[in-house]
């Protein structure tokens, strides 16, 4: 649903991302794990068509993002970790004018915002302005327009950010039953729990570059740290021996 | 209906509904802002009706000159705004197509890119046009009562402007497009922002230098043609401003000139195709390029760190002064309306020195001396102006950094009056300089040029503080730049209260210095009495200038401390 070949991207002298490839099939919960400026966010906007690529290819759902721009894009919702909204708008307007830019003019269109809205708990909000919500809400209407116009796969970009404990419960839920709807998941996080709990498949990005991929058994397996949580075996991966350090200078 | 044959019109949907929200959500001070803006309006464009109605009245008594004046006049002031149109749709077309936060929005949805061009050249059209078409609409209105043109000179009128407007805005745009695609769009922006301002002082500078004031001399008419033959040369029929000059005169004699409107559409819908195949091509290889833009180059300010160092402050007024200098200087939309600021001046002065006074042997004395309080009045609106521009706006300039000083251990007292000191000194240098060399320039009586020098003193802690309080009882935290903070509820209400400020002190300060002028003038001694009320109107006005400033203070640290929430 999601393929990404040999991407790379490149600023001035400094390679941020290099040679990344990875797949989420539909139905699938993809991880994308690494330090800050590894270059998650960087493939993350590009596989959303708004980083243009120095090399590699992009498909989603079969389109050539280069090639089939908006055919690719239809297919895809995406959750930016710093969303913008329409500060004057209402979330019911939000959602109206993000469901037509999906092409959603049906009259099913206010019962789809509607039950949206539901799901992210947030119907009792529909007529109030954007500006009055909480971050925490803003990331979820957020989501509700990501998911709005029933996209093949759903790109996101550091999901928890911002979001109380019952928030993020929720969020978790709903990918889950996305997914098992057949929607396949590109999920950027820095919180390891949520990885080791949602995902399927996870990737470990350093300095640009995939460092370990596979499921979470596997990538524990390849660090050598079978038994342990998966916070160790990042660290471990990414070079987190400092914090040991740290630690003793604190 | 698909969203890639949905017509582009439907990307402008949030700003209707936006202002539909905003209409319907009605803010605290909205009906005074409301008012007093659309008074300001109104007397604009009756004035430049009047102007534009005088001006051709006046000239059409002079036959066939009068027509050449008409027609060539039309045709540059066509092409001044067609420097003005190209150079306004760089900027705005660098904010809409590359800089605008919704871009993030609508170019991850399938929007094809010929559409999202379409919406965004009528943003830039909208936002670079607007200004010219309410200046033209009266301007041509004069033109056509005086000359009492047909009605079919409205048609002429439309069918001119908007093919007129469209050809500038479409080569600023190709220029942009091409700019973002060789330099960040972040890095063109600051080089545009100065370009732009350095064109709006040479433009305003050669306007003053060129004297225009010398055609209003009957005994210089023949000088005329010659003045207006300067501005001619060999492109000049080659630029759309003569094409819409030329239809527009046709029109205003009640013919048409169909040549010439064609020539406009024609290459209005040239450059439109152009572009947006351009657009097409580029755009988003210049909007990838826009997001690259990481490192920023910047001065390091090392020398204000020094001298910062020397100055008698505590630690924490000195770090508020150098932060809040560099924050200022590293940002060129800031600094660089100075510039403006500047050379507005510079024209202000020169009128003094070009002012010829000694005209008027018998009364020469008198109207200098009223002119020192002109010039008083003058310099108090622009130091009015210059603190709801660049004072007003400091608290809210802390944004969402506020937490910061909220968090830290100092008062909020301190802080306020940091923002002060640092206001008031550029602002009273500023105004010294002006009333100091105007006074100078127009050879005032030495008394009113030490009671004006005095005077600025008072009134600029007046207003400084006045701007400084009341920018913190009304801050805007969530303002994109400080223009917007200073067209608030609270910048019109320190206006109000500054405008009134100031009248009130000409008052005060021009009653007991007429009483001692025309003492003077007549060699006559003053009066126990009149002395007595000289006192204290001076009196008076020192006090209204201190209960002002520290009135003004009172209110911002106090609105600061009750503030129950800090914007994050």
């Amino acid at each position: 649903m999601i393929a990404v070949e040999n991407l790379v991207k490149r600023f001035g002298k400094f390679t941020a991302v290099d040679g990344v490839s990875i797949t989420v099939e539909p139905g699938q919960i993809h991880g994308f794990l690494g330090p800050n400026g590894a270059g998650k966010t960087t493939s993350i906007r590009m596989v959303a068509g708004l980083l243009k690529p120095d090399a590699g290819r992009i498909l989603v759902n079969g389109h050539d993002l280069a090639r089939a721009p908006e055919a690719a894009k239809a297919a895809l919702g995406f959750i930016p970790d710093r969303p913008f909204i329409y500060d004057k708008l209402t979330a019911g307007e939000f959602l109206r004018f993000h469901g037509g830019l999906y092409g959603m003019d049906g009259g099913d269109t206010n019962a789809r915002i509607t039950e949206m809205l539901e799901i992210f708990e947030l119907g009792r909000w529909q007529h109030e302005l954007v500006e009055s919500f909480s971050h925490g809400m803003k990331q979820r209407l957020v989501m509700s327009a990501a998911f709005l116009h029933r996209p093949k796969a759903v790109l996101v970009d550091e999901p928890m950010v911002g979001l109380d404990p019952r928030g993020a419960r929720l969020i978790k839920d709903i990918f889950r039953l996305m997914a098992s709807r057949g929607v396949a998941i590109l999920m950027s996080t820095h919180t390891l729990e949520v990885a080791q709990e949602m995902c399927d498949l996870i990737s470990i990005i350093l300095k640009g570059k995939i460092i370990a991929h596979g499921s979470v058994a596997d990538v524990r397996s390849m660090a050598g740290t079978p038994d342990e949580e998966l916070t160790p075996v990042f660290l471990k991966l990414t070079g987190g021996g400092a914090l040991q350090e740290i630690d003793e200078i604190v | 209906m698909n969203a890639i044959t949905r017509p582009f019109p439907y990307l402008l949907l949030p700003i209707w509904w936006a202002s539909r929200n905003r209409a319907r959500r009605r803010e605290k001070g909205d009906l005074v802002r409301g008012v007093l803006f659309g008074g300001i309006a109104i007397a604009v464009v009756s004035a430049l009706f009047a102007g534009s109605f005088w001006v051709t009245w006046q000239a059409a008594s002079y036959d066939e000159l009068g027509d050449y004046l008409i027609r060539i006049g039309l045709s540059w002031l066509f092409l001044t705004f067609l420097s003005f149109l190209a150079f306004s749709a760089v900027v705005a077309s660098l904010s809409t197509c590359f800089l605008s936060d919704d871009l993030r929005l609508i170019l991850a949805a399938p929007v094809a890119s010929r559409r999202l061009f379409a919406e965004r050249f009528a943003r830039t059209l909208a936002q670079s046009g607007w200004m010219v078409v309410v200046f033209l609409v009266p301007v041509l209105g004069g033109v056509g009562f005086a000359k009492c043109a047909p009605w079919s000179f409205v048609v002429t009128a439309i069918l001119t402007i908007i093919p007129f407007v469209v050809i500038p805005v479409g080569v600023g745009s190709a220029v942009t497009l091409l700019l973002v695609n060789v330099f960040p769009a972040r890095r063109a922006r600051d080089i545009l922002m100065f370009m732009g301002l350095v064109f709006a002082t040479s433009i305003v500078l050669l306007l003053r230098f060129l004297q225009p004031e010398r055609l209003l001399r009957v005994e210089s008419m023949p000088e005329v043609t010659a003045f207006f033959a300067t501005l001619q040369s060999p492109v000049t029929p080659l630029l759309p401003s003569f094409w819409a000059g030329e239809a527009l005169f046709a029109g205003v004699q009640g013919g048409s000139d169909w040549l010439h409107i064609a020539a406009l559409w024609t290459t209005a819908a040239a450059v439109v195709v152009m572009v947006g195949a351009a657009f097409e091509r580029w755009h988003f290889a210049g909007f990838s390029k826009s997001q690259e833009a990481r490192k920023a180059r910047f001065a390091q300010f090392h020398a204000l760190d020094a001298l910062a160092a020397w100055l008698p402050l505590s630690p924490v007024r000195r770090h508020l002064l150098i932060k809040d200098l560099k924050v200022f200087m590293r940002d060129v939309s800031q600094w660089s309306q100075l510039l403006l600021l500047v050379a507005l001046m510079l024209v202000y002065l020169y009128n003094f020195r070009v002012l010829d006074l000694d005209r008027l042997p018998y009364m020469s004395g008198v109207v200098k001396n009223l002119y020192a309080f002109l010039n008083l009045a003058m310099a108090a609106f622009v130091m009015a102006t210059v603190a709801v521009r660049f004072v007003f706006p400091a608290v809210s300039a802390e944004g969402a950094a506020f937490w910061i000083i909220r968090t830290a251990p100092i008062s909020l007292r301190d802080f306020l009056w940091s923002k002060f000191w640092t206001g008031l000194i550029p602002v009273l240098l500023l105004t010294e300089i002006l009333i100091v060399t105007g006074n100078e320039l127009l050879g005032v009586d030495p008394f009113l040029k030490r009671m004006s020098a005095v005077a600025v003193v008072f009134m600029a802690f007046a207003l400084v503080g006045l701007a400084t309080g009341l920018g913190a009882r009304y801050p805007r935290f969530a303002a994109d730049n400080p223009s917007q903070v200073a067209g608030s509820y609270g910048g019109v209400a320190f206006m109000i209260v500054a405008v009134l400020f100031i009248l009130v002190m000409i008052g005060l300060l021009g009653w007991p210095s007429s009483v001692y002028l025309f003492s003077q003038v007549q060699r006559r001694a003053l009066s126990e009495a009149q002395y007595v009320m000289i006192y204290a109107c001076f009196g008076t006005a020192a006090a209204l200038s201190m209960a002002t400033w520290l009135l003004g203070m009172r209110t911002g640290v106090r609105a600061l401390e009750a503030m129950d929430r800090t914007p994050a």
